[in-house]
């Protein structure tokens, strides 16, 4: 690679880390609610796509290329769903999620779920399981930082992904929500306009889509079937309805997406940042899974199909352009690694650590928990990346899978059911987390042809809805979330009365950046 | 269309559109949404 291209790729985390300090030092971390809410003040394009990027950067840029490259128009399910999980999110659980999460004075998706369903188990199961998935999820990030930091560098693969985990640390411990919203807003105008480049560029090159399409059918006919590569998932619906389940109804099962709408400046905001979401993933969703199905003309001999969009860039756009590119899908997949540490060492210290570990901790050792397990994640991420580095669509499935089979009618309910208990809650958790993993591990997909995500969301609305039903009696919905769910459903203010305060056991990170910026002792 | 079988031509343009209606259907029934705008005033 050139200069030329590293050049843009050194500017470009300059600008990104220059909006991330401008955000700390413009109230996003002025409390808690500041630190972790971004102080609730997020508007409707920004919400709409930190939301979106949040959810996709590492996995579209390469997961997505790879699956068109080897699967063909059969990777086409997947953007199917993909396309409308941000305005289904937002229309059916967002403003009222945003309502109650103020009522309750939750800051976290987890303390969420804990204000409404109250019990420890709750929170320690909902914690221990989102800290361990999304921790593969970093995963993820961080092989695709490494693998595309060594195409822009020329550098060896361990060197390269050293340097990709050592920025990514770099950027988490910079911290705060809003810092994370509003880099993820600028990076993903950057991203859309990167991948509808590349996109275009090979679109020339093949002379259109429909040539394209033709010569695709004279390479490999099946390559534009919606059943995959040599029909190999043939009449499989299960599995086909599984993969437009994941990035659709799975998202509603996401605690680091459903976070966006805590931090909505208005609950409305919901309405028009679900235009916003609808608007960029028509734009960007599909293409780079058709980037990796072109590809298949363009590169037919390529070694790692995940490598697909990077490849096809340095290949037919101009090194500035290649730089721009390169330095906006590096940056991505950096933004979303360190968001997922961010909430990951959040949850660990706030939800689990300080709940019921050491009530009593000193924000030190709280700071020194939260940054402890992200420099374990990234360590132990590193290592794995490093010697056994699994595919990013195989471990991006696998975690998406099995936070969107746990957490999705737990969220869902929240809002929509009053007789959604703890008892349902909890144990739809357990099963859904467990059937979908138990499917994964067990490779049962090829036995009943069901994705994991069918079978596991299947599970978990059904434990939900019977337990539920079964326990009304001995664990009924606490009168007082029944009053709060009321007010969820109306449209108007939320009354004085039932806006809960913050809790005011500050996070160590909240505190500590107070101190540091303002002079303060970190307790304000 | 674009060289494609009909099933994989509805697929890949059929949910886009599907997903449109469905945004424009949300923005239609939530136009009274903008009742809570004033709730950060009143809140405050």
């Amino acid at each position: 690679m050139s200069g030329t291209v590293i050049l843009f790729l050194a500017l470009y985390y300059v600008v990104v880390l220059g909006i991330g300090y401008w955000a700390m030092r413009h109230g996003g971390s002025e409390d808690l609610e500041g630190y972790l809410l971004g102080g609730r003040q997020v508007g409707p394009m920004a919400t709409a796509l930190t939301l979106q990027s949040t959810s996709m950067s590492g996995y579209m840029f390469l997961g997505a290329g790879g699956l068109g490259y080897t699967q063909g128009y059969w990777a086409m399910w997947f953007a199917a769903g993909d396309i409308g999980g941000g305005v289904l999110n937002l229309s059916t659980i967002g403003r009222r999620m945003r309502k109650l999460s103020q009522m309750f004075g939750a800051l976290t998706s987890i303390e969420y779920l804990e204000n409404r369903y109250p019990s420890p188990a709750v929170r320690v199961f909902a914690g221990v399981l989102t800290v361990f998935l999304l921790g593969f999820y970093v995963l993820a990030q961080l092989i695709a930082g490494g693998k595309g930091m060594a195409l822009v560098t020329g550098l060896p693969y361990p060197v390269a992904l050293a340097i990709a985990v050592g920025i990514i640390l770099i950027y988490t411990f910079m911290g705060g929500y809003l810092a994370v919203a509003y880099t993820d807003f600028f990076q993903s105008l950057v991203m859309l306009v990167g991948v509808l480049w590349i996109a275009a560029a090979a679109l020339i090159e093949l002379g259109g889509l429909t040539a394209a399409n033709t010569a695709i059918a004279e390479f490999d006919p099946t390559l534009l079937s919606i059943w995959g590569k040599d029909l190999g998932f043939e009449g499989q619906w299960g599995v086909a309805l599984g993969a437009v389940l994941i990035f659709s109804v799975g998202l509603l099962g996401w605690p680091h997406v459903v976070t966006r709408h805590m931090a909505m400046s208005k609950p409305a905001t919901a309405r028009k940042a679900g235009m916003w979401a609808t608007a960029w993933n028509l734009l960007f969703v599909p293409t780079p899974y058709l980037v990796g199905i072109l590809a298949v003309l363009i590169l037919p001999e390529l070694q790692d199909p995940e490598m697909a969009i990077f490849e096809i860039a340095g290949l037919l756009l101009p090194p500035a352009v290649t730089g721009l590119v390169m330095a906006a899908i590096m940056a991505a997949i950096m933004s979303t690694a360190d968001s997922l540490l961010l909430q990951t060492g959040s949850i660990a210290s706030r939800d689990l650590y300080e709940r019921f570990i050491n009530p009593k901790a000193s924000e030190r050792q709280m700071v020194m928990v939260s940054r402890g397990l992200v420099l374990a994640i990234a360590v132990i991420g590193y290592v794995v990346a490093l010697y056994e580095p699994p595919t990013v669509f195989a471990i991006v499935i696998f975690a998406t899978s099995v936070l969107g089979s746990a957490f999705l009618p737990a969220y869902f309910c929240a809002v929509w059911w009053k007789k959604a208990n703890t008892a349902g809650a909890l144990s739809s958790m357990i099963v859904g987390a467990g059937v979908a993993f138990a499917w994964e591990v067990a490779g049962m997909v090829e036995t009943t042809q069901m994705a994991p995500m069918t079978a596991g969301v299947a599970s978990s609305i059904t434990t939900m809805v019977v337990v539920s039903l079964l326990t009304q009696k001995i664990s009924p919905v606490p009168a007082h979330i029944l009053v709060v769910m009321d007010e969820a459903a109306v449209v108007g203010p939320i009354p004085k009365t039932l806006i809960a305060a913050s809790d005011a056991a500050l996070s160590p990170e909240a505190a500590a950046i107070d101190a540091k910026l303002n002079g303060g002792d970190g307790n304000d | 269309m674009f060289g494609l079988p009909i099933e994989t031509t509805l697929l890949v343009f059929g949910f886009p559109l599907f997903w449109i209606v469905y945004t424009v259907v949300f923005l239609y029934r939530s136009r009274h949404w903008q009742h809570d705008e004033s709730q950060q005033d009143d809140a405050s």
